[in-house]
């Protein structure tokens, strides 16, 4: 990502390579008096920039994951393997008032609120997410008849992902590999012919980039993309004129106007549409905005309590930088503010703090009744605008 | 909107085109004066400022570089409303860019701020063997629906400077303005020089 502004260039002539093999980064002494901006390569393999205390903070966040992670292993030790099934399943089904499931279910929110460790990420979102029961209504080899049936087809969707694969977060140093591309290929091109409503739409590409590298096998990766747009997401997110999209940025408007009523109406001032800034949020699931371990823990809150959690996200990146956006007076401002925010949010903690114990409590039928009021006045809108369209078409 | 402040304008300028027609490059050369062969693709639109100045006075351009599938076309009022000027980008190798390139110039003249000035161009002018479109076909088309034209090149730097220098010369605010020439504002001088003229 990138945002104009002189600075950029000198920040980038002061850059040092710098990459971090070992766990713990070291700036050097010089990094340090100098305030220099350093590049290294966080845990999923981006490259990232920042300063000396955004190195601190990573330092901080690798030690948290790993206390997260023994916490995660002493209870798998205490509640046997694949404890938080159970908890899940009751709390879904209502069927089981037993008392463990229970303190299951409530210790499991909790838990994954704080982290999922990287290394159980792939089989707990597997599992709670509902892939795992996808993936066992259908034969064995599915994805591989699948993948092999429509490897040499060639259709508006494949064009376009095959235009888009070196352009889905170039330089990284697996998924921009001849490897990397072929995998990436293979779910969103099998994804296209599983649901040709959808087929392939731009954004796809780096949500399908960013699960494969969590879930190690592809096969995986593909399942997780078909329970997030056909279980996890709302409806037509993706679809030909992204109407799901639009529905989702009318109700996150209303949403900050009631939640953060200083901000909403500081941005109005200015003529400022929130939107300009959120819909990649909302396609892209924050995966070009946050860096990868932030995206992520969103993400392992994502699959597990569905997709209002997005707006928590969204929202609370605008409560976070309230002082500085309501000294912003034009909309450079306001875009450099939230994108160098969100571009240094290291700590994931940061910012789930406030989306969930500042934002309030969303509910997942408040959301849904929200989307129903305004799912009406966005296919007007969408239809006056083909309709304007064609007429003037028509015209010439 | 153009807004004036002791000479300083801020302009809100849209880029719209085909995918793959190079917007995010046009804007990147003129930006950082960089060329990336592989550029991350688009979702939304991306943002960038960049200043001009034109005589005594300076043009912040406000751009928006925003993403080229067809599904995505659905965003582009919330993009060039309110806008003080369009880049409309297709590429010289690729017909279809230009018929695209066509129904954006239809939708701005429709639903977009009259007074907006509209730029036609025509990317990767150094790709001269595969050119689909004639340089006098896209001309006559400019003339005929008021845009003015420039091939350029955001590989080569050819006319990028000059069309965003066209654009700020041409707003409103800075007509009156009584001697029509001045420079680009910026931090590399040796490489915005190299910047190649205007060829319309």
């Amino acid at each position: 990502m990138m945002y104009g502004g002189s600075g950029t260039q000198s920040r980038r002539d002061l850059a040092i390579e710098y990459q971090a093999q070992i766990p713990t980064l070291r700036p050097s002494i010089h990094a340090r008096r100098a305030n220099m901006t350093v590049k290294f390569q966080d845990l999923y393999g981006f490259t990232v920039e920042g300063n000396v205390d955004d190195v601190n903070v990573l330092n901080e966040v690798r030690e948290k994951v790993r206390q997260q992670g023994k916490v995660w292993w002493a209870l798998e030790a205490e509640k046997g393997a694949n404890w938080y099934l159970e908890g899940h399943i009751s709390t879904t089904l209502k069927s089981s008032l037993k008392i463990s499931s229970l303190v299951n279910a409530i210790t499991l929110k909790k838990l994954i609120r704080g982290g999922i460790p990287p290394n159980l990420r792939p089989r707990v979102w597997f599992s709670l997410s509902g892939a795992a029961k996808k993936k066992s209504t259908v034969p064995e080899s599915y994805y591989n008849d699948l993948t092999s049936a429509v490897e040499d087809k060639v259709t508006s969707a494949t064009k376009q992902i095959d235009h888009d694969l070196p352009r889905t977060f170039p330089g990284h140093p697996w998924l921009d590999t001849p490897e990397g591309h072929a995998a990436l290929r293979r779910v969103l091109v099998g994804y296209s012919f599983r649901d040709s409503d959808v087929g392939y739409c731009q954004g796809l590409n780096y949500v399908a980039a960013l699960l494969l590298l969590v879930m190690k096998t592809e096969e995986e990766a593909f399942w997780m993309l078909a329970v997030l747009l056909e279980n996890v997401l709302v409806n037509d997110c993706y679809t030909n004129n992204l109407s799901g999209c639009h529905v989702e940025q009318r109700v996150f408007k209303d949403l900050l106007t009631k939640k953060c009523p200083r901000i909403a109406a500081h941005l109005e001032a200015l003529d400022f549409d929130v939107s300009l800034v959120c819909t990649e949020w909302f396609l892209c699931l924050f995966s070009k905005s946050l860096p990868s371990e932030t995206t992520l823990r969103v993400w392992d809150v994502l699959f597990y309590e569905g997709a209002k959690v997005l707006f928590n996200v969204a929202l609370a990146i605008f409560k976070i930088n309230e002082e500085k956006l309501l000294m912003a007076h034009q909309v450079g401002d306001v875009i450099n503010i939230i994108q160098r925010s969100t571009h240094h949010l290291f700590d994931p903690d940061e910012l789930l703090t406030v989306a969930f114990d500042q934002i309030g409590f969303m509910t997942t039928t408040t959301i849904s009744k929200q989307r129903k009021k305004q799912e009406p006045a966005v296919m007007a809108e969408l239809d006056q605008r083909i309709r304007r369209l064609n007429s003037n078409s028509n015209d010439k | 909107m153009a807004s004036s402040g002791n000479k300083n304008i801020n302009a809100k300028l849209v880029l719209l085109g085909d995918v793959g027609a190079g917007k995010s490059s046009l804007v990147l050369r003129f930006v950082k004066g960089q060329f990336i062969e592989f550029q991350e693709s688009t979702i939304g639109a991306a943002f960038f400022s960049q200043t001009v100045a034109v005589n005594d006075a300076t043009v912040k351009f406000e751009i928006w570089d925003t993403a080229g599938q067809e599904r995505y076309h659905s965003l582009a009022p919330m993009y060039y409303r309110g806008a003080a000027a369009a880049i409309i980008v297709y590429d010289i190798t690729n017909q279809a860019s230009f018929d695209r390139a066509k129904k954006w110039v239809q939708e701005l003249q429709a639903q977009g701020n009259p007074n907006m000035v509209m730029a036609l161009a025509g990317n990767k002018s150094d790709l001269l063997d595969s050119r689909k479109v004639a340089t006098e076909e896209a001309q006559t088309y400019a003339n005929e629906n008021g845009l003015f034209f420039m091939e350029t090149s955001a590989k080569t730097a050819t006319n990028v400077n000059d069309i965003f220098y066209e654009i700020a010369k041409r707003l409103p605010r800075l007509q009156q303005a009584p001697n029509p020439s001045g420079m680009v504002l910026v931090d590399r001088p040796a490489e915005r020089a190299a910047a190649a003229s205007c060829c319309s």
